[in-house]
């Protein structure tokens, strides 16, 4: 498997950014992405020539737009055809988001949090969502050192509160990107996992990641979100790896799961890859917190100290790319089921002690409804 | 030719609110030339500006967040108007000119568009456009739509 650097929130002048599609594609090469969704608002017309860009630059550029609407940004992305934006009111977002499905496209909730009209149109989300299956992803951190602002963290606790009432919903970052601008604030990074068969062949980069693989494995969970490093997590169970995004079945052994064979110690696999992005990112030396949270609160933390600054070198200086860590974890009962499982990584950034990365989740069926739908 | 010419004046009520201008394009153009404005952008009252902030602190920022907002609302100064338009042809969307200016010369034909439309056919039929009201904190606010078929013998 491997894990492709997305930013998955761009403009160009075809909206109200300041940067041409071959700007942006140059820009996103330069800071280690490998794939961008452009979701200009309210229009696709700047896809045009993205073909001749991605073999260019070796950048996938994923078709999106971003519904500008009264009452929401709603980022959408993976469709090849145009949805209409202008239909309904407040409660009118299901059959946008249902439109959007037909056309095979995924929506989430742009910076749902940012402040409304007047000061930004539209920004603050007010839709009220009927069904929130129906919802694919949140970008839960906007902008850049997003994990430090007030409208994130609400963000990211809506996203939170809807995993606890056991919907699947992923979770991600976008830049919100519309200019080159020089900036020494943390850039956030979305990674997607897409198989080995789907990604370059060979180890040679003459193929890129394809648009469609990057939307399954986005709806379907399968992505993580840092500032840093890559941080990624298996759960082992019934002598099977069940990898972020993926559903764990009640009548498994060891999930802690609902089953009557329940109790049993779940193990976590959690890994840094500190490799990522070389050069672009860098955290200075402390005692990091690796924790994993569920429905059920935080259950577990654990150290991780570094003595000099991590990034550019590895970990601790010392020539470590890559850091491995497992955890096992209380089954869980009937009482109070684990519905899902993530991990993140804590430490102080520029003088706040903030989330660094997060993991987007594993599941775990209940053992009556079989679990949910994405 | 002039396919339309279109005046109005939007006031804040009619925020989140689109306008639908449908308009009769002949066959044999072979470019639509639109020129869209509006004024004023800014609003220029400093006290009802801050008064429209607050109301949206109120609704939009955390209660204990409040009062810093208001100290910092300068960065959300000054406050705009902001309508949008779109297009659409008879088969279906043509585009949209999401920013801020409050005066766009914009055009489509086959072979190209200005940013945010797309080009292609200038199909004979009825043809949309569409202006989003998606804020309007000046008084009144004035727009005047006009749009005009070309063809190529035509100067344009
Ligand atoms: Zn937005
Ligand atoms: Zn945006």
């Amino acid at each position: 498997m491997s894990w492709i650097a997305c930013e998955l929130h761009t403009h160009t002048l075809h909206s109200d950014g300041r940067q041409t599609l071959r700007e942006l594609a140059e820009g996103a090469v330069k800071l280690g992405f490998g794939a961008i969704a452009l979701t200009d608002h309210n229009t696709m017309s700047g896809l045009a020539g993205k073909e001749e860009i991605e073999r260019e630059f070796g950048l996938t550029i994923i078709p999106g737009m971003e519904w500008t609407t009264f009452y929401g940004h709603m980022v959408t992305i993976g469709l090849s055809e145009f949805a209409d934006w202008r239909q309904g009111g407040r409660s009118g977002i299901d059959r946008g988001i249902a439109e959007v499905h037909r056309l095979g496209g995924i929506a989430g909730l742009a910076h749902p949090f940012r402040i409304g009209s007047p000061a930004c149109t539209g920004c603050f989300w007010e839709y009220e969502v009927g069904d929130w299956n129906a919802v694919d992803y949140i970008e839960v951190w906007s902008g850049t050192f997003p994990s430090i602002r007030t409208d994130n963290r609400r963000a990211f606790e809506l996203w939170t509160a809807k995993l606890n009432a056991g919907y699947r919903i992923a979770a991600v970052s976008g830049r919100d990107w519309h200019e080159q601008e020089d900036t020494d604030e943390p850039i956030s990074v979305t990674y997607l996992e897409i198989g080995e068969e789907e990604s370059a062949v060979g180890g040679h980069s003459d193929k890129l990641p394809s648009e469609e693989r990057l939307i399954r494995a986005l709806g379907q969970g399968r992505a993580c979100v840092t500032i840093g490093p890559l941080l990624t997590m298996t759960l082992e169970a019934g002598g099977e790896i069940w990898p972020i995004g993926s559903a764990v079945p009640a009548d498994l052994p060891g999930t802690g799961g609902t089953a009557p064979e329940a109790g049993e110690a779940v193990r976590v696999k959690l890994s840094l890859d500190f490799s990522v992005r070389a050069e672009l990112w860098s955290l200075p030396g402390q005692v990091f917190k690796l924790k994993l949270c569920s429905n059920r609160g935080e259950e577990a933390s654990l150290d991780l100290p570094a003595a000099e600054n991590i990034g550019r070198a590895g970990y601790s200086g010392e020539d470590l790319r890559r850091l491995e860590r497992e955890a096992e974890l209380p089954g869980s009962h009937t009482a109070a089921p684990r519905i899902w499982l993530r991990a993140e990584l804590w430490g102080t950034v520029r003088g706040a002690y903030t989330r660094i990365a997060f993991t987007n989740a594993i599941y775990f069926d209940s053992e009556k409804e079989g679990g949910g739908s994405r | 030719m002039e396919l339309l010419d279109i005046q109005g004046s939007a006031v804040p009520e009619q925020s989140r609110t689109h306008i639908r201008i449908p308009f009769e394009l002949q066959a044999g153009a072979d470019r639509m030339q639109i020129r869209f404005e509006y004024a004023p952008k800014i609003l220029e009252d400093r006290e009802a500006a801050l008064d429209l902030l607050k109301e949206s602190y109120e609704r939009y920022i955390l209660p204990e967040q409040r009062e810093q907002a208001i100290a910092r609302a300068d960065r959300h100064l000054p406050l705009k108007n902001l309508i949008t338009l779109s297009l659409d042809d008879p088969n279906g969307y043509r585009g949209a000119c999401h920013r801020h200016d409050p005066v766009q010369e914009l055009f489509v034909s086959r072979e190209a568009a200005s940013p945010g439309l797309m080009s292609g056919k200038l199909e004979a039929g009825t043809w949309i456009a569409m202006l989003s009201l998606h804020c309007i904190v000046t008084e009144t606010c004035d727009y005047r739509l006009r749009i005009r078929a070309v063809a190529e013998e035509e100067p344009a």
